[in-house]
């Protein structure tokens, strides 16, 4: 459904103007009682669930487990603010794990997106055909869940039964999932194949409100279908691109389910260290809360500031 | 205006938080009416049962039973978050293996005072893992003597007797993978699987020496373990299917993989995840380094501890007691878990003596009895087992499949479990 555009518009237009001054106290009196009834169970469960946390996160992540002898009595958290930090800093377990989801992203993020326009602008053209049916289809590996979707992906590449390598045998193929150099790229094959889809629709919907005046007089002007995709419908959704993609950048530094679920089959190639959300996880399961907050600190604090690095430089774009 | 909008706002925060919290946290104790309630966590199948009788014999105490998920699967975890946050049952099923790395954490409650006069109930080794300098932090339920599973089909029809020591299995490695490029002698070990391998040669992974933990995961005696299997992997004579996975279930079934050397609770994992293998299967005692010897190693074993804040402690110790030692009750674990009793006064249980048809009508339990008679004592578990498991098993993992070898495991497996230890301030003895 597009919209025919001009006139609603119009239509909408003439408002009747309030004349200023008459109504306000009434006015703000119960806009502050709207704002409260619709804004408070967002802030109350913003307060809780995330700003709580994350404060508690930091907090604890400037303490040290103090242990003594044997370590039988209770443990004390002693407050020692750098202590954690520079022994995050110097965990090389958990600074390759960084090093490995910027790869994951540098790779991963364009060419999922690059395929979620290309198929979204392929859904949006004139001659497209059955619409429905290829937008489900895209969209379908997303409605499964990310730990289902991983075990089926880890029963197509477990090295005793894969059914890929089986039917590639005859070809004389075979493909290494596990080698050390390949199964960061298996992990991205399942991140791409649950996540395009859901990438466009985003884009797809973005489409959808271009005007249709403006591919009208695009086509008038004799551009050709790929001329229109390059110059009016890509720029157009540059807001949506620039989205999805920061969204995707979060994912990457997120990147846990995937290999969690594939590490057991690995044959070692996933160390329980792969990604840095898996290194906090293994801090908690030592027993080291605090320095698996001051893991979850650090990432969150380089993906902050690439998500905000990203949005300033696309936006100068915008503005120039 | 705007200053007590803000205060609202934060009132009702504190107050949806506040109720949020209460409505977690409950307490543990006497109900002052007499009778003493106490809530047990725990995942054997058969325990829910076990509980409902109990308090039918025992109108005095209540015990409420939460079903949570296996240790390692996140049940450990939700323990120790429940410790800290001071809402934890009075009694939860742990490992032995977990169970100095709960002390560690000060997750457990010593309840010595109740349970001393008890210890002869339980077989001493059981007794042992139980027990942690001069505290006792619950009853022991189950062990896990070890011994050789093999396919009898596969090893009937190349002749083969089952290996009396380590050196025929190896030869029976070669013969089998020879007979058909596809079957291998045996998966994978890792963590608490191999760390029975371990056992049974009198290496231990940790020791207590004084009030210094001795991390001995690459002693000489673990490093014979880990050579002698690193053959059989340089020989390509060990299958690439995981444990416990699905490959690993289709090759027991067809008799690619031809034995497991595992604990008496894997008759209950292959009975139930191989059901293609029934009648094929059998079981022999462990092969032994020397001919002769009698050495068993143990893995797995889970005990009733009572975890920290637990207030009625005497009630906690009666029905962890009476857990392990009654009879109709017990032999009931026996079908549902196959557990295999650490109470001296249940080896002679009728469930013990069945013959089973999916074992060819063998009375395995009998080899079990031997075995668990003769695994060597002195193994002592460390503070940190997650970690050192986790290392171990990242380790592992890639000298199974050839990359690296089982000896650079250990050894890297300990140098980050002593760095971890320093870390946390605990003192180890070099």
């Amino acid at each position: 459904m597009r919209p025919t555009g001009t006139a609603e518009q119009t239509a909408a237009a003439p408002k009747p103007a309030v004349p200023p001054g008459k109504r306000r106290g009434r006015e703000t009196a119960l806009g502050r009682r709207t704002l409260l009834l619709f804004g408070g169970p967002f802030a109350v469960l913003f307060a809780a669930m995330y700003v709580a946390p994350l404060l508690y996160a930091t907090v604890s992540s400037l303490f040290v487990v103090k242990r003594s002898g044997l370590g039988l009595a209770p443990p004390t958290r002693e407050f020692e603010p750098l202590h954690n930090f520079a022994q995050a800093f110097g965990d090389h377990d958990f600074l390759a794990g960084l090093a490995r989801v910027g790869l994951f992203a540098v790779v991963q993020v364009p060419l999922m997106l690059g395929l979620a326009l290309g198929l979204a602008l392929l859904l949006d053209s004139r001659s497209a055909r059955a619409k429905g049916f290829f937008r489900l289809g895209a969209f379908l590996p997303y409605a499964i869940p990310g730990v289902s979707a991983a075990l089926v992906w880890s029963f197509m590449y477990s090295s005793e039964s894969s059914p890929i390598n089986h039917l590639l045998e005859p070809l004389g193929v075979h493909i290494p999932f596990f080698a050390n150099g390949a199964v960061l790229w298996s992990v991205a094959n399942i991140v791409t194949w649950s996540w395009t889809g859901y990438n466009m629709i985003i884009i797809y919907s973005a489409l959808q409100t271009i005007p249709a005046e403006v591919l009208e007089a695009a086509k008038m002007d004799g551009a050709s279908a790929l001329r229109t995709a390059w110059s009016v419908k890509i720029p157009a959704v540059r807001g949506s691109l620039v989205l999805t993609t920061v969204f995707s950048i979060i994912g990457s530094a997120q990147l846990f389910n995937e290999p969690a679920v594939l590490q057991p089959i690995s044959s070692g190639a996933i160390s329980s260290t792969f990604t840095p959300i898996m290194s906090a996880q293994a801090a908690v399961a030592a027993g080291n809360y605090p320095y698996a907050a001051a893991q979850s600190v650090v990432l969150a604090l380089a993906v902050g500031v690439l998500s905000f690095v990203f949005f300033k430089l696309t936006s100068r774009g915008e503005n120039a | 205006m705007k200053a007590s909008r803000t205060r609202t706002a934060g009132t009702a925060a504190i107050a949806a938080l506040a109720l949020a919290l209460t409505g977690c946290s409950s307490t543990e104790g006497d109900s002052g009416t007499g009778s003493q309630e106490l809530t047990f966590w725990g995942w054997s199948p058969g325990y829910a049962d076990a509980v409902k009788a109990f308090n039918k014999s025992h109108p005095d105490i209540k015990v409420t039973y939460q079903e949570v998920q296996p240790g390692a699967k996140g049940g450990y975890q939700k323990m120790l978050n429940a410790v800290q946050a001071g809402n934890a049952p009075c009694l939860a099923q742990v490992g032995y293996e977990t169970l100095s790395s709960f002390a560690a954490q000060g997750a457990l409650q010593d309840v010595r005072e109740h349970a001393e006069g008890e210890a002869s109930d339980f077989q001493p080794a059981a007794w042992q893992s139980v027990q942690l300098g001069d505290a006792v932090y619950g009853a022991p339920v189950d062990t896990g003597p070890m011994a050789l599973f093999y396919n009898k089909k596969v090893y009937d029809s190349l002749g083969l007797k089952p290996p009396a020591t380590w050196d025929e299995y190896q030869e029976q490695a070669e013969r089998i993978h020879a007979s058909d490029p596809d079957r291998y002698i045996s998966s994978p070990y890792l963590n608490y699987d191999y760390a029975g391998l371990s056992w049974q040669t009198g290496a231990s992974w940790f020791g207590v020496k004084g009030d210094s933990w001795k991390v001995d995961l690459a002693s000489e005696a673990n490093q014979k373990v880990a050579a002698y299997w690193q053959g059989l992997v340089d020989g390509g004579l060990i299958s690439g299917a995981p444990m416990y996975d699905q490959a690993w279930y289709a090759g027991l079934g067809s008799g690619n993989i031809a034995t497991v050397v595992g604990a008496v609770w894997q008759a209950g994992v292959i009975k139930g995840g191989v059901k293609d293998g029934a009648g094929d299967w059998a079981v022999a005692p462990m092969p032994q380094w020397k001919a002769g010897e009698k050495a068993v190693g143990n893995a797995g074993g889970s005990a009733t501890a009572v975890l920290k804040g637990c207030k009625p402690t005497e009630a906690a110790w009666t029905f962890a007691h009476w857990l392990s030692t009654d009879r109709t009750t017990y032999g009931d674990l026996v079908t549902k878990a196959s557990l295999y009793p650490a109470a001296v006064g249940l080896l002679d249980l009728p469930q013990l003596q069945v013959k089973d048809p999916y074992f060819g009508g063998q009375p395995i339990y009998d080899v079990f009895a031997d075995a668990a008679a003769e695994v060597t004592p002195g193994w002592t578990w460390g503070p940190i087992m997650t970690k050192t498991t986790t290392d171990l098993d990242d380790a592992l993992g890639k000298a199974w499949a050839g990359k690296g070898s089982l000896k650079d495991a250990l050894v890297t497996t300990r140098s980050k479990t002593v760095a971890e230890l320093k870390n946390q301030g605990l003192k180890v003895a070099e």
